[in-house]
């Protein structure tokens, strides 16, 4: 009846797992009863939940990303006084615990805190910055998030029933085959991936889409802000490369359900297939990540230097041999596994071409510094701190695709901090930029500076007090995922990291009061502008938090930076002119497909992991009844009447008005 | 290069989408294509079987008959053309053949030379022998 599910399945006899989830399990409880004695419920079903507004979606992205990083960030805690106290002793983690605690840290950073974050801020700026209403496709955007909600909840569902993989984050087979892992971890972790991936897939369409077919009057591709191409450069990759992860997790699935032979040792199996797929994946991947995080920079650079982005057109260029290089460098992740010098040279030497165009991008950014008059705002700090850090992970990196080199440093501790270097220093750098950049934007009110330098500065300093240790006990020969150890020489290291990891927790506690304090003081920050930081793109030309159809006219474009030059057309011309017409604007109605999708997703994914065959069948008949209930809809549009646009419009255009006279009697 | 080439955004098509046609050229386009393919694959299977062609032959007569089949389906179901409101389509499919000959030509080489350098331990013996 509940296939291999019992009580067994709770781990009674750990208490960290059981007590990190009663935590989680009474904090959500406290919210969800907070919620409903409040009566916040229908609003937030009517306006969050069943939301199709793209700028709802991205907040909802990046609200999950932060929650998962929370999480992934104590499992990073937990490894780091593990590897300080466990010299010549076991520590505080039995090792099947610890195994389990590396890889869902490696899963939920990627493919829950990375993934979402990025997606959430291109969710988010991307139709504003192309002067559009809406993405593509609204509702299969909500379906996006809820199905990758539904992977995060599986994943932590892992915690207190059954068990997560202890293979590492990339479930490597013959030790993810059922003979060698047994439990149910490694079906969380694939099941989990399976789902979350639709929903990227699904992101990945909608946005391509997005940039391809949804641009305003004027704005054809060279016109495009540097944020919009490295969103289609990443999306590109994503539809493009994760069909290869879904596929590979499918061939581990069937090996692990039915019996096949994919990868196992026996029958003809072929461990090193997998490799080579999962990589085939896992590189473009990190370019899926990092790409956006390049676009966030470009804009932030260039707004806080006052100046328009230098070399648009090789900037442009760059990104898109990043996303075509990126398809020929994967073999560099198992340069160990043997396939001989004729094909390790040519994967090493596009792996070391790949930092060309890269390297290109810093220099622009640099020249884009270059004369400009720079506000050191905290936007601008990660991007600064981003150049910094990057460059050394980057040289790391290259260092690592010397195949003679990376036959020492493979596995080692020194690839540890490498990808965390550029990961880290690199993508949450971006996501935390953009975070502070578009926060006002999506909310009406900027965040507090003193609490977002604070969070800089030690989230800078801890990362390297972290890091640069674990160089060099990568150096000294540490190898990677070690529960204990015996080696003196590395004991110091592991402490000088684990009080980097401190200052790093600094860094995060900063970064929550940061948000807190700016609540409080919301009236006192409130951005009636719509444009706090002089910005250059169209997302500055409406109001913050903008109007649910976004412009109450389709901005008409005439160059790149399409708002600095309205606004330079404005200061010659007098902003007085006829009061413009306004017309009936069509918006997508709000519909429930997407969470009801991701419950059914959820149950289904459950039962799977459980073997519980009937419940599959509901999870599979409801999702399904689902996409024909929406497919079979009627209206799905609503009107906002002319009249009513023109209201909202006119307080912004008051608002603004009032603020420009003041400026000008200053 | 942008400004003379001005044509607003959006005013290209969506995939399958074909303003100018009428429904009877629509259908006609597909029973076309349906003759085609069904023409094309009859060849095939008659070709395999068949001794009326020199044997060696047989292999590349497919293979051009495979291909001409990805034609047929693209230009009549698909709808990838050569016009000015195609780019995308046309440029999503070069993408795609990239990826695809990128991935699939590399995991080929990659897997010849790993069968080659790291055979299973009891072939490893045999040739110390």
């Amino acid at each position: 009846m509940l296939g291999k599910l019992d009580w067994s399945a709770i781990p009674f006899d750990q208490p960290i797992p059981l007590i990190a989830g009663a935590v989680v399990l009474v904090g959500i409880l406290a919210v969800l009863i907070w919620v409903v004695v409040k009566g916040h419920l229908p609003y937030l079903w009517h306006e969050w939940i069943t939301s199709v507004d793209h700028k709802r979606i991205g907040v909802m992205y990046i609200l999950l990303a932060s929650v998962m990083l929370l999480r992934g960030g104590s499992d990073a805690i937990m490894m780091r006084i593990q590897q300080a106290v466990a010299y010549q002793s076991q520590g505080y983690l039995p090792p099947e615990h610890y195994n389990q605690i590396f890889s869902a840290h490696g899963t939920i950073m990627i493919f829950f805190v990375a993934m979402p974050f990025v997606i959430g801020l291109m969710n988010l700026v991307v139709p504003l910055q192309l002067g559009v209403r809406d993405v593509a496709f609204p509702t299969l955007n909500s379906v996006g998030f809820w199905l990758t909600a539904t992977g995060a909840l599986l994943v932590n569902l892992s915690l207190v029933i059954g068990e997560f993989a202890r293979t590492g984050w990339l479930a490597f087979p013959p030790l993810s085959e059922l003979s060698y892992s047994p439990g149910v971890g490694v079906d969380y972790y694939a099941w989990s991936l399976q789902i979350s991936g639709v929903g990227t897939l699904v992101a990945g369409i909608n946005l391509v889409t997005t940039v391809l077919k949804l641009r305003t009057k004027g704005m054809n591709y060279l016109r495009m802000p540097m944020f919009c191409w490295t969103t289609l450069a990443s999306n590109l990759l994503i539809v493009a490369a994760f069909p290869i992860l879904t596929a590979t997790l499918a061939m581990l699935l069937l090996d692990r359900y039915l019996g096949f032979h994919f990868f196992t040792n026996e029958a003809g199996g072929n461990v090193m297939m997998f490799m080579n797929l999962i990589w085939a994946w896992g590189h473009p991947e990190v370019y899926i990540l990092v790409l956006p995080a390049f676009g966030i920079f470009s804009e932030v650079v260039s707004t806080f230097s006052g100046k328009a982005l230098f070399g648009y057109r090789s900037m442009v260029l760059a990104t898109m041999a990043i996303c075509i290089i990126s398809f020929m460098v994967w073999l560099h992740h198992f340069f160990t596994m043997g396939a001989g010098p004729d094909v390790n040279a040519i994967f090493g030497i596009a792996s070391m071409i790949i930092a060309i165009p890269t390297g290109v991008k810093i220099y622009n950014w640099l020249f884009t510094m270059y004369g400009g008059r720079i506000r050191f705002e905290t936007p601008m700090l990660w991007s600064i701190g981003f150049m910094v850090t990057f460059i050394v992970g980057g040289l790391t990196g290259v260092l690592l695709a010397v195949p003679p080199a990376d036959f020492m440093l493979h596995n080692s501790m020194f690839l540890v901090a490498h990808f965390h270097n550029v990961i880290i220093g690199g993508v949450l750098f971006g996501a935390f930029a953009g975070f502070e950049y578009w926060f006002p934007k999506a909310f009406g009110f900027r965040l507090d500076e003193r609490w977002g330098k604070l969070a800089f500065w030690f989230t800078f300093l801890g990362f390297f007090i972290t890091f640069v240790p674990l160089y060099i006990a990568g150096m000294l020969g540490m190898t990677r995922r070690m529960q204990h150890y015996d080696v003196a020489a590395w004991r110091p290291w592991m402490i000088v990291a684990a009080v980097g990891m401190a200052v790093l927790t600094i860094g995060v506690i900063c970064q929550i009061m940061q948000i807190v304090v700016s609540i409080r003081n919301r009236e006192a920050l409130r951005d009636r502008t719509g444009d706090p930081w002089d910005g250059r793109s169209l997302e500055w030309a409406t109001s913050s938090p903008p109007p649910v159809f976004n412009f109450a006219f389709d901005p008409d474009v005439r160059g790149e930076d399409a708002y600095w030059d309205l606004k330079a057309h404005a200061k010659r011309q007098s902003l007085e002119h006829e009061p413009p017409e306004y017309h009936d604007i069509e918006m997508p109605r709000n519909s429930p497909t997407g969470f009801v999708c991701a419950f059914f997703a959820t149950i289904m994914g459950f039962a799977l992991i459980w073997h519980i065959w009937w419940m599959v069948i509901l999870g599979g008949l409801g999702a399904w009844a689902t996409f024909v209930v929406f497919a079979w809809r009627d209206h799905d549009e609503y009107v906002i009447p002319a009249d009513e646009v023109a209201r909202i419009d006119r307080v912004s255009i008051e608002d603004r008005r009032n603020l420009v006279s003041m400026a000008g009697s200053v | 290069m942008s400004d003379q080439t001005h044509m607003p955004a959006g005013h290209d098509l969506a995939p399958g989408d074909e303003e100018q046609h009428s429904v009877g050229a629509r259908i006609l386009g597909y029973v076309v294509g349906v003759v085609l393919a069904l023409l094309l694959t009859a060849t095939s299977f008659f070709i395999a079987g068949t001794d009326l062609v020199w044997q060696p032959s047989i292999p590349v007569a497919l293979i051009v008959l495979a291909i001409a089949q990805m034609g047929v389906h693209l230009v009549f179901f698909l709808h990838i053309t050569t016009g000015p409101d195609n780019t995308n389509n046309v440029l999503a499919l070069a993408f795609g053949l990239l990826v695809v000959f990128l991935v699939v030509g590399g995991t080929v080489w990659i897997m010849g030379h790993l069968n080659a350098n790291m055979p299973p331990m009891d072939q490893i013996m045999q040739m110390r022998r």
